[in-house]
């Protein structure tokens, strides 16, 4: 679905590179994240690849298009949700749906079907202008779906919206990538990353360090602990405890016998440790 | 075709959404009202001359008689009088006739802003006057029209013209970049970016709403003030002609900037250098040849001789091709710029 050879890409036509050699594949039906800090060359990369952005160095194919050449029919198989909210303020939910649908030549999704997906279809008839932020960012996201995309570009798709909501576009991601939808997902949040995402990679500082599936990563880079909280004289205690060291895991085999034990649960290494790890910098 | 007439229809509600597009038709309505209730049909432009003589009662009766025909000519009794009437009238001039050694002699009194060909004009103007009354002074100058058929606008209809090039050629030039900067602050322009459409559609249609209100306002107001003497196809011509060259330049000036901001000094600048013209249109002493290439000149023009009864009308349709050709021109080049600069 995206093949990237070499991308480089400078805002001032210079050395001065926002991303550096950037290589990566992605295959049909993948749901694949590019994990960073801000400022790390995510969005840089989306627009070279959504075409917003020229292509100034390297190979980039999307949905079978060299991005160098790139068609306008090749966005009836691409659709892109923005992080920042970019709906026509004057014109309804409705209207603003209608507009775009319009304008593709393939099969297009029902405009009042999407406004109820994300629970819109009460303010179909009200002005973007009008909505709260969330509501704007959920008239922006079920845009992007109006082509039923093959590809699915998402920037930050749950930022700054409430848990249900953020739930909600999670559960219809994973629903259209199992109808087949490949999706390319650019975000900070590592436990969305981690919830969504098959293969992930690492980008920082324009470059990208490490591609891997979240699995793969926590079992490479992650260490084994266990977390138990148990009972000892009547007050709760609660322990770390690793399964590689033998102490620990005669600890562990103590507490169990004991059989006192209210709280026990393996603690793997989140992918915001492995990134700490690896790149040596936060996620911020 | 079908995605451009979507994009437009589109455009079109936003703009009946803001306040903009009522702004315009408002203004378009009091310059109607102004012109139809405020301006007269001809202003008033003779010059008060006062005059006092110190002379025989004789010859100041000959030059009462000769002077006091004109309205414009008052006869005052002394130098104080006319200097008292200038104060209150400071665009009038004023002149004291006497005798000096059998001679007549006159001392002209000015407001002190006159330039010096206004003064030989004033000066021109009262000797021919007395030159006149001497016995036996026959005059050699020999009038000579150069067009007999010559016809002249009412100085009402006369500023329409100014009005239809400020408000389609140029105006249109700041709005047109004004309605791209506002898509790309609000982000819209991306979104429209990654959808199977080409930039040269979202460009036509906005140079398609800014053609819709050229013809409204300008329709309203040709048919207000002069009503159904115009050749209302050649006025269409011209607006569109007129309309698409104001706004593919405004597009072609705004593809280099990525805010209204950095692009307004430039508009600016453009908008007041192209307003030069007009000094020619309304002071046709002034008409230097470099002035008549600035694309306001012959839109100003051609807007008027469509208002004459018998208009050049080949110098109309000649600017309406020429317009035409230079609008596509340079659209052709603002789609250019704009594929590679609107989304970044």
């Amino acid at each position: 679905m995206i093949k990237v050879n070499g991308l480089y890409h400078s805002y001032s036509n210079d050395e001065n590179y926002a991303v550096k050699n950037v290589e990566f594949e992605i295959s049909k039906g993948e749901v694949f994240g590019f994990l960073g800090p801000s400022g790390a060359g995510k969005s840089t990369t989306q627009g070279v690849l959504t075409g917003l952005l020229p292509l100034q160095k390297g190979e980039v194919e999307v949905v079978g298009y060299n991005i160098r050449h790139p068609k306008r029919e090749m966005f009836n198989k691409i659709g892109v949700s923005f992080e920042q909210s970019n709906v026509y303020g004057k014109l309804t939910a409705l209207e603003n749906l209608e507009f775009y649908r319009k304008l593709f030549d393939v099969e297009t999704m029902n405009s009042m079907d999407l406004l109820k997906w994300v629970g819109l279809d009460h303010v179909a008839n009200k002005k973007a202008g009008e909505f709260s932020k969330g509501m704007k960012h959920r008239l922006t996201f079920i845009r992007s779906m109006l082509n039923n995309p093959e590809l699915w570009f998402l920037d930050e798709p749950t930022t700054g919206l409430d848990p249900a909501i953020a739930s909600q576009i999670k559960d219809i991601v994973k629903e259209k990538n199992k109808q087949g939808a490949t999706v390319f997902l650019t975000t900070h949040n590592m436990y969305v990353a981690d919830e969504l995402c098959h293969r992930v990679a690492f980008i920082i500082d324009g470059e990208i360090k490490l591609i891997d599936s979240p699995r793969n990563l926590k079992l490479q880079h992650g260490e084994k602990f266990v977390v138990v909280e148990h009972l000892e004289n009547d007050v709760i205690k609660k322990e770390q405890l690793s399964l590689i060291i033998d102490r620990d895991k005669a600890r562990l085999n103590e507490i169990i016998s004991t059989g006192k034990i209210e709280i026990m649960h393996t603690k793997e290494a989140t992918l915001e440790e492995i990134f700490i790890k690896v790149t040596g910098r936060g996620l911020k | 075709m079908r995605k451009l007439w979507m994009t437009f229809l589109k455009d079109a509600k936003l703009s009946f959404n803001s306040f903009y597009f009522y702004m315009e038709i408002g203004m378009a309505l009091i310059f109607v009202a102004v012109l139809l209730f405020v301006v007269p049909e001809n202003f008033e432009s003779s010059q008060k001359f006062y005059i006092a003589m110190e002379l025989e009662t004789a010859d100041t009766e000959t030059f009462q008689q000769l002077m006091g025909n004109s309205e414009d000519v008052t006869v005052l009794d002394n130098r104080s009088e006319i200097v008292n009437a200038m104060k209150k009238d400071r665009s009038s001039v004023g002149a004291i006739i006497r005798k000096n050694d059998d001679k007549i002699v006159y001392e002209m009194i000015l407001q002190g802003y006159e330039n010096e060909s206004m003064k030989n004009l004033i000066k021109a103007g009262i000797e021919g006057e007395i030159l006149t009354q001497i016995p036996g002074f026959s005059s050699q100058i020999t009038v000579r029209t150069l067009e007999m058929d010559s016809e002249k606008l009412s100085d009402r209809i006369n500023i329409i013209p100014i009005y239809l090039t400020m408000n389609v050629g140029l105006m249109g030039l700041f709005i047109i970049a004004a309605y791209i900067f506002l898509d790309k602050e609000e982000g819209v322009i991306k979104a429209y970016a990654v959808a199977p459409v080409a930039v040269w559609q979202y460009l036509a249609s906005k140079m398609m709403i800014m053609l819709m209100m050229g013809l409204i306002t300008s329709f309203i107001t040709v048919l207000a003030i002069v009503g159904f003497s115009v050749n209302y196809l050649y006025l269409f011509g011209l607006i569109v002609a007129f309309n698409t060259f104001g706004s593919a330049l405004g597009l072609f000036l705004s593809s280099f900037f990525n805010t209204m901001v950095k692009a307004m000094g430039v508009l600016y600048v453009f908008i007041m250098i192209m307003m030069l013209p007009v000094i020619s249109y309304l002071m046709p002493s002034f008409n230097p040849m470099w002035i008549k290439w600035f694309p306001s000149y012959p839109m100003m023009f051609s807007m008027r001789e469509l208002l004459f009864e018998n208009g050049d009308q080949s110098y109309i349709m000649m600017q309406i091709g020429i317009y035409l050709v230079l609008g596509l021109l340079l659209f052709v080049a603002a789609n250019h710029r704009f594929k590679k600069t609107l989304t970044v």
